[in-house]
């Protein structure tokens, strides 16, 4: 009796599992990060309506999913950036198909063997890496091979509120922002923004917050030709160079030019409110900006909003900080079915760089950047700079995320005067050290 | 029968002849059957990390390979790297701050409540609720009161044209805020068995106090403090271990920030072991904890055996 139950059940169970891909698409499964924004953007499928990161690509998915169905893709979105769980999925065999991954973080799983190598499924689909602008290119190469389909390449902007920046008198006669050429220069804009209008010259998301602190410095040693990162296993930050840059924010804090408990939700509403004149933020963020500066009764509208790529203050390299998204097609055996939906995939995204660069990300595409569709887009003439100005690390430095954290948790203790300014800057050296001797 | 019975449980049979009677107190191999089941879990599921994770706490290992034997090299790593005994500390600080105060808002909390009316029922019952609730509603709500500019705290210093405490940013302030939304998730608990301890003790004492005219803080000073310092004990035992292994709430209200000044020894771990792909050396910093926990553990257990012998 209890033999037969068993034979029962397990006869059910591989009816189960044989019927399932007879009867389904290809399933797919995808995981990414940009939010989750399913009540607004669940079903949509017409991406021209969509706004903002997780709305398009929302209604990207969406729209693959409809004009493919012999495929199916399922989305699991995580919370940014999405590595701790990545590293367990891998770690438990349990990864993605397919996944989206910083081009700073490639090489962390591509020297574990976790990704596959795309050049020849993404050259079966006719996607070929010289289409790709050089920076995308660049980062998402490792040890000559293509190990993720860039998306865009993105950096930090100065987003400015043009009202408040009339109010402090720091508009120039063809109605541009008039923006610092020098740290000095900064500081007595910024005082003189916080005289004029009341409100600090900065809004920025300073509660426990890593990102913003190491995206700064990193951008301004660039602009001193400080090589930080000259050999990938050893940084040198308790420079000259970093220290006047953590001086320079440091001052900025301690003159309340800036927002100082907000985290990264708040800023954005204070920016949206009107709380400040210039919120350091990403290229993510123009199109949500944009929006609201075309919606009446904003505080964005009431003067208009531009935005601009880092002012060069130091008189080096004209260059800043920048990194890219891919698509990460993780390493297992496949069928050739599988494989062939994952390059239809890719080819997809490939296709739709444009309704991505919407987001106010560049687009991977040096056909788009030069695409009189792309120059439309609103400020594009401004930030579009940013695809020669960008430079992102040398792409063998690894666990850039973690060295993200010890940077940010260091400037952000010298800043908030936590600690000594020196101190700050040799325990930022020593603990990343620390890291990459152990890698 | 008699002759089995009779048999000396340590009688050897002699060497080459064949034993006629059962040893009773010999190993019955089958009943290992029944203990199977929860054996192959428990060594799985505990002993097997547990030495796992000590072999690997002398080994650089990263989360997808296992590499050199290293000796002490990780645990000497540990205690060079400031931002480990910063954990260390701040673990120390937060379990100071919390489980005094659990346990005597526990206390007062069940000595206002013991006692048979409606009201107190319902209380019981509200300050009980918090406890079911999962970790991330917790700091959810906390974040909610505790967010600058338009959080609850804001809005009412607000209204009396002040600037709300950072509770989340501050340096000063960030681990006690951590240690406001932990006591009012965790007080249920300690309430509960102080409670019960208040219900075990034999009314017929209170009716000698009171017959011996004493007055209501003799009562608590003479009679119920002494009745319940067990249940303190385990209280303030029980609570040490469970805050010593504080994570939740500090990942998700600050991220271990401002600088690591609310970086608990688990989420150092967590940071080490799995954000940083140091696998060796968070097993280390885990083996740290693991005899920090097991000290308080002992504590626990030479108080109990002291105070049952004295009994």
């Amino acid at each position: 009796m209890k033999m037969k139950k068993v034979l029962f059940a397990a006869v059910s169970a591989g009816v189960l599992m044989l019927a399932s891909p007879s009867l389904a698409a290809t399933e797919l499964t995808v995981q990414r990060f940009f939010g989750a924004c399913d009540a607004d953007f669940g079903t949509n499928t017409d991406v021209a309506k969509a706004v903002g990161e997780c709305g398009i690509i929302t209604s990207l998915i969406n729209k693959f999913n409809a004009d493919n169905p012999d495929v199916h893709v399922s989305v699991s979105t995580v919370e940014w950036p999405g590595y701790d769980q990545l590293t367990a999925q891998f770690a438990s065999g349990d990864a993605p198909d397919i996944v989206t991954i910083h081009e700073s973080a490639l090489s962390d799983y591509q020297s574990k063997g976790l990704l596959m190598p795309l050049d020849d499924l993404l050259k079966s689909v006719g996607v070929t890496p010289d289409a790709f602008t050089d920076a995308a290119r660049n980062g998402a190469t490792k040890d000559g091979k293509i190990y993720g389909l860039p998306i865009d390449s993105w950096t930090m902007l100065y987003h400015i509120n043009m009202d408040l920046f009339k109010q402090a008198g720091l508009v120039n006669a063809d109605g541009t922002p008039i923006l610092p050429t020098s740290p000095e220069e900064l500081l007595a804009q910024a005082e003189q923004f916080k005289q004029k209008t009341g409100k600090p010259y900065f809004v920025q998301n300073l509660a426990n917050e890593t990102a913003l602190y190491t995206r700064n410095l990193y951008t301004y040693l660039f602009q001193q030709n400080s090589d930080f990162f000259a050999d990938p296993k050893h940084v040198k930050l308790n420079t000259p160079e970093a220290k006047k840059v953590v001086e320079m924010y440091k001052a900025i804090f301690d003159k309340d030019y800036t927002t100082k408990d907000l985290d990264y939700g708040g800023a954005i509403n204070a920016f949206l409110a009107g709380g400040g004149g210039v919120q350091l933020n990403g290229t993510w963020v123009v199109g949500d900006n944009n929006a609201q500066s075309e919606t009446k009764g904003t505080a964005l509208n009431k003067g208009g909003y531009a935005v601009y790529p880092y002012p060069q203050l130091f008189a080096g390299a004209h260059a800043q900080y920048a990194d890219g998204h891919t698509w990460a097609v993780s390493q297992k055996d496949r069928t050739p079915e599988q494989t062939a939906a994952i390059g239809k995939f890719l080819k997809f995204f490939a296709d739709h760089d444009f309704d991505w660069s919407r987001t106010g990300h560049l687009p991977a595409y040096k056909a788009i950047i030069a695409s009189d569709a792309f120059k439309a887009l609103p400020h594009r003439n401004t930030i579009a700079a940013v695809a020669d100005l960008g430079r992102p690390l040398p792409s063998a430095v690894q666990r850039q995320f973690a060295i993200q954290d010890i940077v940010g948790e260091e400037m952000s203790a010298a800043i908030t005067g936590q600690k000594d300014v020196d101190a700050a800057l040799a325990d930022m050296e020593s603990r990343v050290n620390e890291l990459l001797a152990n890698i | 029968m008699d002759d089995r019975r009779a048999t000396p449980p340590t009688a050897l049979p002699a060497a080459g002849v064949r034993a006629a009677s059962i040893d009773i107190y010999a190993p019955q191999w089958r009943n290992f059957i029944f203990v199977a089941p929860f054996l192959f879990f428990f060594t799985m599921l505990l002993l097997v990390p547990l030495f796992w994770g000590m072999w690997l706490s002398f080994h650089k290992a990263d989360t997808f390979s296992s590499g050199n034997f290293v000796g002490f090299g990780n645990y000497i790593r540990l205690f060079h790297d400031k931002v480990f005994l910063q954990s260390v500390w701040n673990t120390f600080y937060f379990v100071l701050l919390t489980v005094p105060t659990l346990a005597l808002i526990g206390l007062f909390l069940a000595l206002c409540l013991n006692r048979r009316t409606r009201t107190a029922a319902v209380l019981r019952t509200l300050f009980f609720s918090s406890s079911v609730l999962s970790v991330t509603i917790v700091t959810l709500i906390w974040r909610i009161v505790f967010i600058p500019n338009v959080g609850l705290l804001s809005t009412i210093y607000g209204w009396f044209g002040a600037t709300a405490p950072a509770f989340i940013s501050d340096p000063s302030l960030a681990m006690i805020g951590i240690a406001i939304a932990t006591v009012w998730w965790c007080i249920g608990l300690p309430m509960m068995l102080f409670l019960s301890a208040l219900q075990q003790i034999p009314q017929d004492i209170y009716e000698a106090a009171a017959l011996d005219n004493a007055n209501r803080w003799q009562t608590l000073r003479s009679i119920t403090l002494p009745s319940i310092k067990r249940t303190f004990v385990l209280v303030v035992i029980v609570q040490i271990v469970l805050q010593f292994q504080l994570f939740g709430q500090a990942w998700l209200m600050t991220r271990g920030g401002p600088n690591n000044l609310t970086k608990p020894i688990v989420l150092y771990i967590y940071d080490t072991a799995f954000r940083r792909w140091d696998l060796g050396m968070g097993a280390a910093a885990s083996e740290v904890l693991f005899i920090l926990i097991l000290m308080a553990a002992m504590a626990q257990y030479l108080v109990t055996r002291s105070k049952a012998g004295q009994a």
